[in-house]
C-alpha cells in the first residue's frame, strides 16, 4: 500500500470538490483530492451549462438570486476561459401569465439582479428563431459555462497551490480513531494499488454519492436522494442567448447555447441509484414540447445527444438549519462532529455550479473554525491558469485559433491536421493532452477537447483518435481498440434515446462507416465492454 | 417504353443501364450523388449471417428467411447481377461469386466481401504484410491497422509511415486529393522510392485506396517497381474505391443512353387509377412531372433520407409516401453493438419488386422498389447491401422487360 500524508483530503472531483481543494490549498493547507473516475464526470458535467444571472430565482428564492448575481461576476473573471458571456432573456410565452414578469422585475430590483424589460420586437430581432407569439421579454446577464473547462481550470489552480489531484481513486475506507478521522484509503483503478492518505480533515464532496462516502466513516443514516434531470443538446445554436421561460421554475423552461449546440433542460424525478440514470423517451418528448414553445420548429430541429444528471438532495433531520453563517442557498452541510460525534469530517452537497466558489469558501471557513485557524479566503481574487487574460471565450474561439495557424505569414506549411472537424480539434490538441494524461480514456479526453461531441458523434473522428493513440505509442492496438469500443458504446447511451429526424440519418451513415465499411464489430475482442 | 429510375446509387445505376441496354427510354432522376462514393468499393453479397462468417454467399442468399429482400430476389438475380458487373467493369471488379474473400479494413479487421477491385485482391490471404501510412492522410492509421491485423492471428503485420504530399503546402489531404495526385505520372515512382527501403522479403504492401481515381494500373505499376504484391484498403468517405465504381457505372449508364437529371429530388407521384402516371420532380423554379410507363424507386434507406423517422416515432418513405413495413417492438435499442430494428424498416415488395401495402397487395402495378429502400435487411451488419441492390435491380428489370406489369 502506497502511503501519503496531508492536512485535508477532499473526496469528489466535481465543481464543489475542486473548489474546496483550491480554496484549502490557497489558504496554505496541504490537500489531496480523490475522485473515483475523471474530474467533472458526475453532476458537474451533466447540467445545461447555465451560468446563472440570478434571474431564475428572483421570485422563488431572492437570497439565491443575490448570491448568483455576485458569483456570476466572480466566476466570469476567475474562470474566464470557461465562460461565454451570452446574455439571456426571460420571455413570457403565448400562454404564460404576463403578470409574472412584473413580479420578476420587482424581485430582480430587490435582489440586485440586473434585469431590463425590452420590446418584444427587439428580442425577436436579436433572436429571430424565438416564438413570435411571446408577450414580454426581459434581458438579464445569464452566461454559459463549460463545466469541464471550469473544473480542470480550478483543479490546475489547486495543483499550482500545492494540492495533489488523484483521479480514478475510489475511496474504500475512512479510518477513524478516538472519534476523529485519521486517514482515507483509496483504490487506484489504473494501477490496482491501494493508497492510504493520513489526514486531519476530510471534506466529503461526493454529491449524489456522498451518503456512500459518509457511511465509510461510520455515519450510517445520511440520506441523499438523487433527483434525476435530463438535458437534450440540439445541433447548432438555435439561439445565441440563454432563453428562459418567464414563469415559476418548471420542467423544460430553459434553452442554453453552449459551444456549438443548444441545450434544453430539464426534469426532476427521484432516482434510486445515481450510477444508473435513465433518459426516458417520455421526458425527451416533454423537452421537445417545451422547446417548441420557445422556438417554433424545435421538434424538427436536429437533436444530437441527451444526458441525465443527478442533483443530490439531502434529507436529514439533523442538518443544522439554524446555522446559516456557513451556508449558501441550496447547499447542505452535515457537520459530523455535531451529528455523529466524529471530528474532522464535513459533508457538503447541493448548490449550483454558479456558486461553486462560494460554497467552497463557506465549507473551508467552517473547517478552519473547527481546526481553530484564522485563514481568509482568497479564491475570488486570483484567476485560474488559462484565465489570466480575463477574456471570456466566444463560440468562434476554435475557428479563430485554426485560422491563425493557417494564416499567411504564420510560419511554414501548417502541419497540424484537424482530427474532429465538427469541433475543430487538431491532432496536437489531442496528442498533447494525452501526453499529460496518459491514463485517460477517450471519454476523459472528450470532456476536455469536445472530441466526438458534434453532429457526427464520433462517426469520423473516433477512428482517427484511435489510430493516433496507437501511432503515438500511448496505446497498443488492443488497448486502443478497447478504448474505441468503449467510446462508441458510451456515445450510444446519449444517442439512442433521442434518435429521430436528421440524427437518424447521421447514425445510419456512422453505422455504415464503422460497421459496414470498417467492420469494427468483428475486430478481435479482448474484454467485455462495460456500458 | 418510357421509364423513370429515381436514385443514382448502385441499384439505380444498374437498373437504369440495364433498362437502357434492353431498349427502354430511361430517365435517371437523382437528388445528388448516390451511395457508392460512401461505400467500400467492393460488391458484398452476404458476409455475416447471425453474426457468423459466411463463406459461400450465394448459399446464404438461397437460404434467406422470409421477409428478407433476398427471399424475394432469389439466387438467380444476384448471380446475374454479379456476372453483369464483372463483365461491364472489368477494370474495377474481379472475383468468384461462389466464395467470399477476406480483405483488411482501415481499422485492421478482416472483412468478407464477394467481388473486389483487382488492386485489393493481394490483401486476401496475405500472411506477411507491411501497412504503409501517409503522414498527411488522417483516415488511414497504419499502426492501428497493422496491430489489429496481427491480432486476428491470420496475418503478421507491421506499420511504416511515409511522408509524400499530395499537394504542396497541405498537411491535411483527403483520399480524393491523393487519388488525383496518383493519377499523375510519376506518383507511383515517388511512392516506390519511399517504400522500397523498408521492405523485407516476402512481404505484401498494404496502402490506403488512393492509387488513382481513374487510372486502373497505378497499383500494378507500384507492385512492379517494388517487386512485392501491393493491395489497397478502402477508406471512410470520401471513398476513392467507391468513387471509381460510381464513375465507371455512371459513364456506362450515359453510354447506354440513360438521361441523368442530377440535383432535383422527387417529391411525390400522380396516379391514374392504380397506375402511377408521373412523379414530381422539384426542379429549380418549379415542379415538373416526369411521365412514364414504369417507375423504379432506388432512393436508399435512412442514410440517404429516403426513409425517415420523425420525433413521434413514425417511419415514412419520403419521396413518394409509399407504405413501409416497420419491425414490431422497439425500433432502437440501448446496445450499440446489437442490430437496430429500425434499419430493417422499408418497403415490402413481391417477387417482381413491386411495392406492397400492409395487406400484401401490390400498390401500383408499374412501380418497383430496389436497393436500400427495401425492408428486411441489416445491410451494414450483414454486409449485404450491394448484392441486394444489384439483385433487386436485375429482378425488377427482368420483370419490367418481361412484361410482368
Amino acid at each position: 500500500m502506497r502511503e501519503l500524508s496531508t492536512d485535508v483530503v477532499v473526496v469528489g472531483g466535481g465543481a464543489t470538490g475542486v473548489g474546496a481543494a483550491r480554496d484549502a490549498a490557497m489558504r496554505g493547507y496541504s490537500v489531496v483530492l480523490v475522485e473515483r473516475a475523471d474530474l467533472g464526470q458526475g453532476t458537474t458535467g451533466r447540467f445545461h451549462g447555465l451560468l446563472h444571472s440570478g434571474g431564475r430565482y428572483v421570485v422563488s428564492d431572492p437570497g439565491s438570486a443575490t448570491e448568483c448575481a455576485a458569483e456570476n461576476a466572480i466566476v466570469g473573471r476567475i474562470n474566464a476561459d470557461a465562460v461565454e458571456r451570452t446574455g439571456g432573456y426571460f420571455v413570457t410565452g403565448p400562454d404564460d401569465d404576463p403578470g409574472f414578469a412584473d413580479k420578476f422585475l420587482a424581485g430582480a430590483a430587490t435582489a440586485g439582479v440586473p434585469a431590463k424589460e425590452i420590446d418584444v420586437a427587439e428580442a425577436l430581432r436579436c433572436e429571430p428563431r424565438l416564438n413570435p407569439g411571446i408577450r414580454r421579454a426581459i434581458e438579464v446577464q445569464d452566461g454559459t459555462v463549460d463545466g469541464w473547462q471550469l473544473v480542470w481550470g480550478v483543479a490546475r489552480s489547486a495543483i499550482g497551490h500545492g494540492a495533489k489531484v488523484l483521479t480514478y481513486h475510489r475511496v474504500t475506507d475512512i479510518v477513524v480513531r478516538n472519534g476523529a478521522v485519521e486517514a482515507v484509503v483509496c483504490h487506484d483503478a489504473k494501477t490496482g494499488e491501494d493508497v492510504r492518505i493520513a489526514c486531519s480533515f476530510v471534506i466529503n464532496a461526493g454529491g449524489p454519492w456522498s451518503a456512500q462516502i459518509a457511511r465509510l466513516a461510520g455515519c450510517e443514516d445520511v440520506e441523499v436522494i438523487p433527483g434525476r434531470g435530463i438535458m437534450v443538446a440540439m445541433s447548432h445554436r438555435l439561439v445565441n442567448r440563454v432563453i428562459n421561460r418567464c414563469i415559476y421554475p418548471a420542467d423544460g423552461d430553459i434553452l442554453v447555447p453552449v459551444h456549438t449546440v443548444s441545450i434544453i433542460g430539464t426534469t426532476d424525478v427521484r432516482a434510486e441509484d445515481p450510477d444508473h440514470l435513465e433518459i426516458p423517451r417520455k421526458e425527451v418528448q416533454q423537452m421537445l414540447d417545451a422547446g417548441e414553445v420557445l422556438v417554433p420548429g424545435f421538434r424538427t430541429s436536429r437533436a444530437l445527444h441527451a444526458w441525465a444528471g443527478a442533483r443530490p438532495l439531502v434529507k436529514d433531520s439533523r442538518v443544522s438549519a439554524s446555522d446559516t453563517r456557513h451556508m449558501s442557498r441550496g447547499m447542505s452541510v452535515l457537520d459530523h462532529a455535531e451529528r455523529d460525534n466524529l471530528k474532522g469530517l464535513l459533508t457538503i452537497t447541493g448548490g449550483k455550479l454558479t456558486t461553486y466558489r462560494l460554497m467552497a469558501e463557506h465549507i473551508i471557513d467552517r473547517m478552519c473554525e473547527q481546526l481553530g485557524d484564522t485563514r481568509p479566503c482568497t479564491t475570488a481574487d486570483e484567476p485560474v491558469p488559462g484565465s489570466e487574460s480575463g477574456h471570456n471565450y466566444l463560440v468562434t474561439h476554435r475557428l479563430k485559433d485554426r485560422e491563425a495557424e493557417r494564416a499567411p505569414g504564420s510560419g511554414d506549411v501548417p502541419t497540424d491536421p484537424i482530427i474532429c472537424e465538427c469541433e475543430l480539434m487538431t491532432r496536437s490538441m489531442f496528442l498533447d493532452l494525452f501526453e499529460q494524461q496518459p491514463d485517460a480514456g477517450f471519454d476523459d479526453l472528450r470532456r476536455q477537447l469536445r472530441l466526438g461531441m458534434g453532429p457526427c458523434q464520433g462517426g469520423f473522428c473516433a477512428l482517427r483518435a484511435t489510430g493516433l493513440a496507437c501511432d503515438a505509442g500511448h496505446a497498443d492496438a488492443t488497448a486502443a481498440t478497447n478504448a474505441l469500443r468503449r467510446f462508441l458504446t458510451n456515445r450510444w447511451i446519449g444517442l439512442w434515446p433521442i434518435l429521430y429526424g436528421d440524427q437518424v440519418r447521421q447514425t445510419a451513415l456512422d453505422y455504415w462507416i464503422l460497421q459496414g465499411t470498417l467492420d469494427v464489430e468483428h475486430l478481435p475482442e479482448t474484454e467485455e465492454v462495460a456500458s | 417504353m418510357k421509364t423513370v429510375v429515381i436514385g443514382a446509387g448502385l441499384a439505380g445505376l444498374v437498373a437504369a443501364t440495364r433498362l437502357a441496354q434492353e431498349g427502354a427510354d430511361v430517365v435517371l432522376a437523382t437528388k445528388g450523388l448516390g451511395g457508392l462514393p460512401t461505400s467500400q468499393g467492393t460488391i458484398d453479397v452476404w458476409g455475416y449471417r447471425d453474426g457468423k462468417r459466411v463463406e459461400a454467399p450465394l448459399d446464404a442468399v438461397a437460404a434467406a428467411p422470409a421477409g428478407h429482400p433476398y427471399a424475394a430476389i432469389g439466387v438467380g438475380a444476384v448471380k446475374d447481377g454479379l456476372a453483369w458487373l464483372a463483365e461491364h467493369l472489368p477494370d474495377w471488379l474481379t472475383g468468384d461469386a461462389a466464395a467470399n474473400v477476406w480483405l483488411p479494413t482501415a481499422v485492421g479487421a478482416l472483412r468478407p466481401t464477394c467481388l473486389c477491385q483487382p488492386g485489393m485482391l493481394a490483401g486476401a490471404g496475405a500472411t506477411r504484410v507491411v501497412i504503409v501510412g501517409l503522414a498527411r492522410l488522417k483516415d488511414f492509421q497504419a499502426a492501428l491497422i497493422a496491430g489489429n491485423l496481427t491480432r486476428t492471428g491470420r496475418v503478421e503485420a507491421r506499420a511504416i509511415t511515409i511522408d509524400i504530399p499530395a499537394r504542396s503546402g497541405e498537411a491535411d489531404s483527403s483520399a480524393l486529393t491523393y487519388a488525383r495526385a496518383a493519377d499523375e505520372p510519376g506518383f507511383a515512382a515517388h511512392l516506390a522510392a519511399a517504400i522500397a527501403p523498408s521492405l523485407g522479403s516476402g512481404e505484401a504492401v498494404g496502402l490506403p485506396a488512393i492509387l488513382g481515381l481513374h487510372t486502373p494500373g497505378v497499383g500494378r505499376d507500384l507492385a512492379d517497381r517494388l517487386g512485392h504484391p501491393v493491395f489497397e484498403i478502402p477508406l471512410p468517405p470520401p471513398s476513392v474505391a467507391g468513387l471509381r465504381l460510381n464513375d465507371a457505372l455512371t459513364t456506362l449508364a450515359k453510354a447506354a443512353g440513360v438521361r441523368v437529371i442530377l440535383g432535383s429530388p422527387v417529391t411525390g407521384l400522380k396516379a391514374e387509377g392504380d397506375r402511377v402516371r408521373s412523379v414530381t420532380l422539384a426542379s429549380a423554379g418549379h415542379d415538373r412531372d416526369l411521365v412514364a410507363d414504369v417507375f423504379v424507386l432506388a432512393t436508399g434507406g435512412f442514410e440517404t433520407g429516403a426513409l425517415a423517422l420523425d420525433s413521434y416515432g413514425t417511419v415514412t418513405e419520403t419521396a413518394l409516401g409509399l407504405p413501409v413495413r416497420v419491425p414490431d417492438g422497439d425500433l432502437i435499442g440501448a446496445d450499440y453493438w446489437e442490430a437496430q430494428p429500425l434499419f430493417a424498416a422499408g418497403c415490402a415488395v413481391d417477387v417482381s419488386m413491386r411495392v406492397l401495402d400492409a395487406g400484401g397487395a401490390v400498390v401500383h402495378p408499374n412501380l418497383y422498389a430496389i436497393g436500400g429502400v427495401l425492408a428486411g435487411a441489416q445491410r451494414w451488419k450483414e454486409k449485404s447491401g450491394d448484392g441486394i441492390a444489384v439483385g433487386s435491380a436485375m429482378k425488377a428489370v427482368a420483370a419490367i422487360m418481361g412484361g410482368e406489369r
